[in-house]
């Protein structure tokens, strides 16, 4: 019986040294580990566990959709991991702010971090801070320089109509001329913003619009869809488009497939995802979304905004950890993710000789951007708007409806979201 | 014998586990949903009972719910007058083959439908691809060179692939069942009718068809349920699309509750379809008793 | 006689043809996954591995977690399959042999169980096994896998054990027989064929379930096989060869239990279903 005893008070003593350390559980959507962003995160934790001994960290990590939801799930089922990457938006970061899942943060705690101007502002909901933006996001087309030469095609296109032009001069060669992520939509959506400004030249419509004081059926939006109808049909994208996902529209660029990927600066990993071949990685590039060649919208009007975000749980048991951890973060992000040329940061980077090329020409297109957009339209409104205007996007592009339908579709869904809010 | 077969402790034995797993993973659920259905819940957060609003909008405004019972409908058409007659006609030429060659048949037949949903789809998936996929290529080989059809995007292709690959595993189930049954059939039903003077169609068609009743009937009312039923296939190859070409409530209500965040309105459509399902059983199964009891 | 001998010639050819395009998927899976994934992207439509990358296979294998994640399925599966089994069992006897007032509402139970879309309980049990703490833990599957197919088992082996004639238990009984000693002794052996299709369809059943798996469980260390496949279609994996090497590991086990034992389950599956 003693001898049972002492196992026993062993065995306490033992689980409550086990009890000393911590474990802190973390999400984000990023899969991949071992390259660029994945890889970044990966180094930052390493270092922290190094500093704070006794603290573990597990991630989850999915791709963004299934992340999105799994995210949603987890809030419902009061399970959110400690510290998770999320993103700013009204549509996502939002609800889970009204439902008090979110750890309010000091403004004044990530002041000295270098956040670009406004980047921090797009975390702010009802005058509080709620999160810490990680990337400046820009809507860009990659394209892959060796494709393009063997194409014979030395001048980049300025115009849409020039864009499209080119689609056959890839195609004779097997060439997949453009792709992007047509499965989640949310890109052809945002492709649709971009179109409709390169209309009407104006990046405050789509407010307008939300916010009741234009209408979706106006004559600048019906336009801006006949001109998304036009683009997609016009043979640029892969026949699949509609059922290929991220990682299948991203290996087909990154493979040598495809010659253009439509997609956002976060992609600027790709000349340094040793997933790909060498010859890839040196001879990606990026240029500036096209205009048309009668519309009011200029090559420098520049579709970004700051999505991102990190976010601290309001349920977690270990909130200083989980601050020290943010902080940190903020500390050790955009040099690293430069120095690895993993993503564009929302803080401000040191460009250096040695930059990638498509490094290079972000940090251009940034510079000469005369006016930007700000956050998407899909994720200005209501999840349901987002996926309406999603799915309406997914009709449009299948010519299952036509620009004007899709139009009075828009409209009817902005009517009963605005009610909603 | 009320010793034997009314002791109440033994019966409360019997019964009760079993009850309280429907009871706690099914009528419960329900009743859960029946409740968020009357919110605006958005899964998480603060809520509202908003009455029957979820309801009335599902059935007066939302044609993708239309559309999903549609393409479950079409579905089960498909099952029951083409899938099952090519089946059974199948089961019946084998069950007059040599035993051993029969039965290499049924096991290579029904291979398909032992395999996990998940593996066929990405199967098919892969086959369908575009730039890839087998079927393309087979075409290409036969000289349609030009054609380059995305089969499960295409709106004119999405639906008729989708149905396939939910046909195709299928089938060997369909087959067994109708092999089972026609091997419950008196060699001498069919001789007699032959000595009438019938040919092998008419055999069937007059006498053994009938005598298969009960069989053809279970069959049916199972493909009624699986139609409905279906989720995984679509969940991961066209969730629904193009448009809402493809889709099918419970991946609908999935979307609604865990993507668009109104997981009251995906409550609601979860109780409309459970009405729909056992009203539509029950349906079924009174027409064919009634065929059954006019045979 | 020479017509006849033709026909007969035609007919098995067609059958032959057909048993081919019902395995020419797989076999093009499994030729694919022995050879590199660029391959693909050519004309053909079969490519004879001259040299197989059986290093596919080592990666979908380790990548793929393929061992933990068939440990997961064999707990699971294993678990409801057991409890499925012996609780329809009890179900059914009660149903078709003991008088009891309430029958007619455990009959409707059983029947609407059958027919209830199992998907339209995803979002109500996630709250409720929440609720509980059973999310994220192997009950979580356990459960509902028992709860849908417990009907379907039920029903058929009240049509098995009706064609039972019930002096065997009632001369037991006489003999002072217990309980349980008639339940095991006397009446489980009678019910064989029954109990061989219950525990195959549930086992099928709920091998290739995946929606709840994806939905209720989030720890790597629970996942069950389909996540194998699931693995490699993230953002980042482009590798076609080592997802064909995954799907033919992951479809392996099935085939390899079916071809072992497809006398028994071409008999018993239907048999079974058929009397219920």
């Amino acid at each position: 019986m003693k001898k049972l005893i002492v196992v026993m008070l062993a065995l306490c003593v033992a689980g409550g040294l086990w009890a000393q350390s911590i474990t802190l559980k973390m999400g984000d959507n990023l899969s991949d580990r071992t390259t660029t962003w994945g890889a970044v995160v990966e180094q930052i934790n390493a270092e922290f566990k190094k500093a704070n001994p006794g603290v573990e960290i597990v991630t989850e990590s999915y791709p963004d959709q299934p992340y999105q939801q799994k995210i949603k799930i987890y809030a419902t089922a009061k399970q959110l991991p400690d510290v998770f990457k999320y993103w700013s938006f009204s549509t996502l970061l939002k609800p889970l702010v009204d439902g008090g899942f979110v750890m309010e943060l000091n403004k004044a705690d990530f002041a000295k971090y270098g956040f670009v101007p406004g980047s921090l502002e797009s975390n702010v909901w009802g005058g509080k801070l709620y999160g810490i933006p990680v990337s400046a996001d820009m809507w860009v087309i990659y394209y892959n320089k060796k494709l393009f030469k063997d194409a014979g095609i030395t001048t980049l296109p300025t115009t849409i109509e020039d864009l499209e032009a080119l689609a056959p001069k890839f195609k004779t060669q097997g060439i997949i001329p453009m792709v992007t992520d047509g499965k989640d939509a949310w890109p052809l959506s945002i492709t649709y913003d971009v179109l409709v400004e390169r209309v009407n030249g104006d990046f405050s419509r789509q407010q307008a619009a939300l916010d009741r004081k234009a209408k979706f059926t106006d004559p600048d939006f019906v336009e801006g869809a006949r001109q998304y109808l036009k683009f997609v049909q016009s043979g640029l994208f892969q026949e699949d488009l509609m059922v290929s996902d991220y990682g299948a529209s991203r290996n087909l660029f990154g493979q040598g497939k495809a010659a253009m990927y439509l997609m956002g600066s976060w992609e600027m990993g790709l000349a340094a995802d040793t997933n790909f071949s060498d010859e890839f990685r040196s001879n990606v590039d990026a240029f500036k979304f096209p205009v048309l060649k009668n519309g009011k919208g200029k090559v420098d009007d520049l579709e970004a905004w700051y999505g991102g975000n990190y976010v601290i749980s309001s349920a977690s048991k270990y909130k200083d950890l989980d601050l020290k951890y943010l902080k940190y973060y903020a500390e050790r992000f955009p040099g690293l993710a430069w120095e690895r040329q993993a993503t564009f940061p929302a803080q401000k980077v040191e460009p250096r000789p040695s930059d990638s090329p498509v490094a290079k020409k972000l940090l251009k297109i940034l510079a000469d951007a005369k006016k930007t957009s700000g956050t998407t339209t899909i994720d200005r409104s209501t999840p349901q708007f987002k996926e309406d205007h999603q799915n309406f996007t997914r009709e449009l592009s299948s010519a299952l409806i036509t620009p004007e339908e899709f139009c009075r579709k828009l409209e009817a869904s902005a009517e009963k979201a605005s009610k909603q809010q | 014998m009320k010793a034997l077969f009314g002791n109440g402790r033994v019966i409360c034995a019997l019964v009760l586990p079993g009850l309280a797993v429907m009871v706690f993973a099914l009528v419960v659920p329900i009743g859960f949903s029946a409740y968020y259905g009357l919110t605006d819940w958005a899964g998480f957060g603060k809520f509202h009972m908003i009455g029957l609003a979820n309801y009335l909008e599902i059935l007066t405004a939302d044609p993708v719910f239309w559309r999903a019972l549609l393409n479950a409908l079409i579905l089960m058409l498909v099952t029951i007058f083409i899938q099952n007659p090519a089946a059974f006609a199948l089961a019946a030429v084998l069950s007059h083959l040599p035993a051993r060659f029969s039965r290499l048949l049924r096991t290579v037949y029904f291979v398909p439908a032992v395999l996990s949903l998940v593996v066929i789809t990405k199967l098919w998936v892969n086959i369908f691809n575009p730039t890839y996929g087998i079927l393309n290529k087979v075409l290409h080989l036969i000289g349609l060179k030009s054609v380059m059809i995305s089969w499960l995007s295409d709106p004119r292709t999405a639906l008729g692939a989708v149905l396939w690959i939910i046909l195709w595993q299928g089938f060997g189930w369909a087959l067994l069942f109708y092999y089972t049954g026609l091997m419950t059939v008196p060699s001498e039903i069919e001789e007699a009718a032959r000595v009438d003077g019938a040919g092998w169609l008419q055999a069937h068609l007059r006498v053994i068809i009938p005598f298969m009743f009960p069989v053809i009937s279970a069959v049916i009312v199972i493909d009624v349920i699986s139609s409905l039923r279906q989720m995984e296939m679509i969940f991961l190859s066209t969730e629904g699309g193009p448009g809402s070409l493809t889709q099918f409530v419970s991946v609908y209500l999935y979307q609604k509750a865990f993507i668009a965040g109104a997981y009251g309105y995906g409550n609601a459509l979860s109780v409309l379809f459970v009405v729909v399902a056992v009203g539509l059983t029950l349906v079924v199964q009174r027409i064919l008793r009634r065929n059954d009891d006019a045979q | 006689m020479r017509s006849r001998f033709a026909g007969t010639s035609v007919l098995y050819l067609f059958l032959v043809i057909l048993a081919i395009l019902q395995l020419f998927p797989l076999l093009w899976v499994f030729d694919y996954s022995l050879l590199k994934s660029g391959d693909l992207f050519g004309p053909e439509l079969l490519k004879l591995p001259l040299v197989p990358q059986w290093g596919n296979y080592v990666r979908a294998w380790v990548d793929g977690k393929i061992p933990r994640y068939f440990m997961n399925s064999v707990i699971v599966v294993a678990s409801s399959v057991a409890v499925s089994a012996l609780i329809s069992f009890c179900l059914a006897y009660s149903i078709t042999r003991m008088k009891w007032k309430l029958r007619p509402v455990a009959v409707a139970t059983v029947t609407m169980g059958m027919v209830v879309p199992i998907h339209t309980t995803l979002l109500p049990n996630f709250l409720w096994f929440n609720y509980f703490g059973l999310i994220n833990t192997h009950m979580a599957l356990i459960i509902p896998y028992v709860a849908f197919t417990l009907s379907f088992n039920t029903l058929v082996f009240m049509g098995q054990l009706r064609t039972l004639p019930r002096s065997m238990e009632e001369s037991a009984f006489m003999d002072g027989a217990s309980w349980p000693r008639i339940f095991w002794s006397v009446v489980a052996p009678m019910t064989g064929p029954a109990i061989v299709t219950v525990c195959l369809m549930t086992f099928l059943n709920n091998w290739n379930e995946f929606i709840m798996a994806y939905t209720y469980l989030s720890s790597d260390e629970l996942r069950t096989l389909p996540f194998s496949i699931i693995k490699f279609q993230g953002a980042y994996r482009s590798d076609y060869a080592i997802q064909f090497a995954c799907m033919t590991l992951v479809a392996a086990v099935p085939l390899v239990l079916y071809f072992f034992f497809s006398k028994r389950i071409l008999a018993g599956v239907t048999a079974g279903a058929l009397k219920g």
